[in-house]
């Protein structure tokens, strides 16, 4: 039971600031606390531009925050060195961006497999098993530039589920789809991520897509930075 | 397939590639031009001596008139150039009578046949000389030698071929040393042997009794019974001894001795030759690492991105790196594999350019240390032009990349 309660993510006093222009420090993210458990699919509403990509970024371990400490599965991710970043990302988060980001000179079913190689268990198997579970089994050879939007994303979702990672983070993974696509993306979505017991945390400007999500926030209740920011 | 490890950075590193398949290219081929002709001056130039000092026909020295000693060994033993001048049958005498001498084979020449060289000297020269250790000349079956008192000739294996000439054959010599059909001779000769092939210049001459020459209707009969050189072999301290008493204290004749000395002088003459290909190959080497630049960095400018998502799939800096670099390596070896056909052409090319020429025979690809150290240099140089483009994959900042794409 005490397992069950247990965050899977936990941050805590994260901040994250970047030289501005004018070579002062710009706060970008200020967040004081939040955390995910396993299986939890979570929704985050906030405007373009309010550090919620950063936020993934330091979650994903691919920025480091000046200060605070993001914890995935009891590691302490800011402490490890960039090798095991790099490792942690590729075992345990998926990540699903807005313009899907897909290798444009590499088939679907390398796609997925290059992102299995790098945790280190390539399975062509899982690979062709995750296609077909997007509807996209009679794909596998094809590139990028051959593929519908629509299609492009559902191939994305299946490499960020590659390595079966217990935390997926998607970054307005509908904003290139129009509605109909969208929808039949979320649902996908988060079905696939209830299947393999992954948490999902999305972020998007979009309420419809966040409404859809039982647990839910608004970025800049959370994000001490932007709401200064919004205030001055 | 794919695979995890090592294998992910070959993959991507070919695939890339494959990406700039043209620029790719054009970067291989500047390579191994570079790597064939660095392969080529070095090794054909050593190849060149080599075949050379081995294609001397078994002669120490050459007698001949006073002038280049040069001239005398290229007009005596490689049938090239004109022939400076004659010496008399007594100077001949002298010199085969002369102690320590121990083989002295007159020469004379002044005619051809469709541009071959005619080539006058005594029958005895077949049966005695070895043109190299404990090989004496061959007359292939059916054929025998020339007589020296009659017009008949003993063809070498080169011009047979060429020519197609055969033992009962007849043909009439054409003065001077080149063909010019309006200067015909009279005689007519009778071939009565076709000779093996030796892959020296002797292949390339008709041979005929020296007599033939000196007695051919139309020379000079004032000089009837002058040779043009003679072809001697040499034993204990005679070498020193007539190259004092010809070259340092008389003024009638020049001895080239020893011939390999000679050769080699003719051989530092044309270093400036080597140098300027060998500059040529260095600036075609300079080329084609600055085309690897330019391709990687170039490929590096639009493929931040790719990098990017790599790195968020969790790809290493280390990974990213050694694509490129991977990629820098895959060039050059392609340029290295080209390099070796580029040799292969201008080997066979100089080979039979060398032989149609001189009759010399060379090996170009007989094993020599530059083909080990040419191929390591060349991947040096492709790596090292790899090095600043991995240096910005490594450095390249994943977030950025991300989001100003996105």
């Amino acid at each position: 039971m005490l397992d069950e309660i247990m965050p899977f993510l936990e941050v805590s006093h994260l901040r994250k600031s970047f030289v501005s222009p004018d070579g002062g420090k710009s706060l970008v993210v200020d967040v004081e606390s939040f955390s995910l458990t396993a299986g939890d699919l979570f929704g985050m509403r906030g405007e373009s531009g309010s550090g919620k990509t950063t936020f993934l970024h330091l979650l994903a371990g691919i920025l480091r925050p000046d200060e605070g400490s993001v914890i995935i599965d009891g590691t302490e991710v800011s402490e490890l060195n960039e090798a095991a970043r790099d490792h942690l990302r590729a075992s345990a988060i998926g990540y699903v961006f807005q313009s899907f980001n897909l290798l444009q000179g590499f088939t679907c079913l390398e796609n997925i497999m290059l992102a299995m190689s790098f945790a280190g268990k390539v399975d062509e198997t899982r690979a062709k098993e995750l296609l077909d579970r997007v509807g996209l089994s009679h794909r596998l050879a094809h590139y990028p530039r051959q593929l519908s939007i629509g299609q492009q994303q559902r191939v994305a979702l299946a490499r960020a589920l590659a390595n079966r990672p217990k935390l997926v983070l998607a970054d307005e993974p509908t904003g290139n789809l129009d509605p109909g696509n969208a929808r039949k993306a979320l649902a996908l979505l988060r079905e696939l991520c209830s299947d393999a017991g992954s948490a999902l945390l999305l972020v998007s400007h979009d309420e419809n897509v966040i409404g859809g999500f039982e647990e839910n926030l608004d970025w800049s209740d959370l994000n001490r930075a932007f709401a200064e920011a919004m205030n001055d | 397939m794919l695979r995890s490890g090592p294998w992910v950075i070959l993959f991507l590193a070919i695939r890339g590639l494959r990406q700039y398949a043209f620029s790719t290219a054009v970067a291989s081929l500047a390579i191994a031009l570079a790597g064939g002709l660095f392969l080529g001056t070095w090794k054909i130039k050593e190849e060149a001596k080599n075949a050379f000092s081995r294609s001397s026909g078994g002669y120490d020295a050459v007698l001949g008139p006073r002038g280049s000693k040069l001239q005398l060994v290229l007009n005596g033993l490689f049938h090239l150039e004109a022939s400076p001048g004659n010496l008399s049958w007594e100077q001949y005498e002298i010199i085969r009578d002369t102690r320590g001498v121990s083989e002295a084979y007159p020469i004379a020449v002044g005619d051809n046949y469709l541009g071959f060289r005619l080539v006058g000297t005594l029958a005895e020269m077949f049966e005695k000389h070895e043109w190299r250790k404990d090989r004496k000349y061959v007359v292939e079956s059916g054929g025998r030698l020339f007589t020296d008192n009659a017009k008949e000739a003993l063809v070498g294996a080169f011009v047979a071929r060429k020519l197609g000439l055969k033992v009962g054959d007849n043909f009439h010599p054409y003065h001077g040393l080149t063909f010019k059909e309006e200067a015909k001779h009279k005689d007519l000769y009778v071939v009565v042997g076709i000779l093996e092939a030796t892959g020296t210049p002797g292949d390339k001459v008709i041979w005929i009794p020296i007599k033939g020459i000196q007695l051919m209707d139309g020379h000079n009969p004032k000089t009837a019974t002058d040779v043009s050189a003679v072809l001697l072999n040499l034993k204990g301290a005679a070498g020193f001894m007539l190259d004092m008493k010809y070259n340092k204290q008389g003024n009638v004749a020049t001895l080239a001795w020893p011939v390999a000395g000679t050769l080699a002088s003719f051989f530092e003459r044309l270093v400036w030759f080597q140098r300027v290909l060998e500059i040529i190959a260095y600036l075609v080497a300079f080329v084609a690492a600055c085309v690897i630049l330019a391709i990687l960095r170039n490929a590096m400018n639009e493929r931040r991105r790719e990098i990017a998502i790599l790195r968020s799939l969790g790809a290493r800096r280390s990974t990213v790196t050694a694509v490129v670099l991977a990629q820098a390596g895959l060039i050059t070896l392609l340029g290295v594999v080209g390099a070796a056909f580029a040799y292969l052409g201008i080997g066979f090319l100089a080979a039979s350019v060398i032989r149609e020429q001189t009759g010399v025979l060379l090996e170009p690809f007989t094993y020599d240390p530059s083909f080990f150290y040419v191929p390591i240099g060349m991947l040096a140089v492709g790596l090292l032009s790899g090095l600043l483009p991995s240096l910005q994959a490594y450095r390249s900042d994943v977030a950025k990349n991300l989001v100003q794409q996105s």
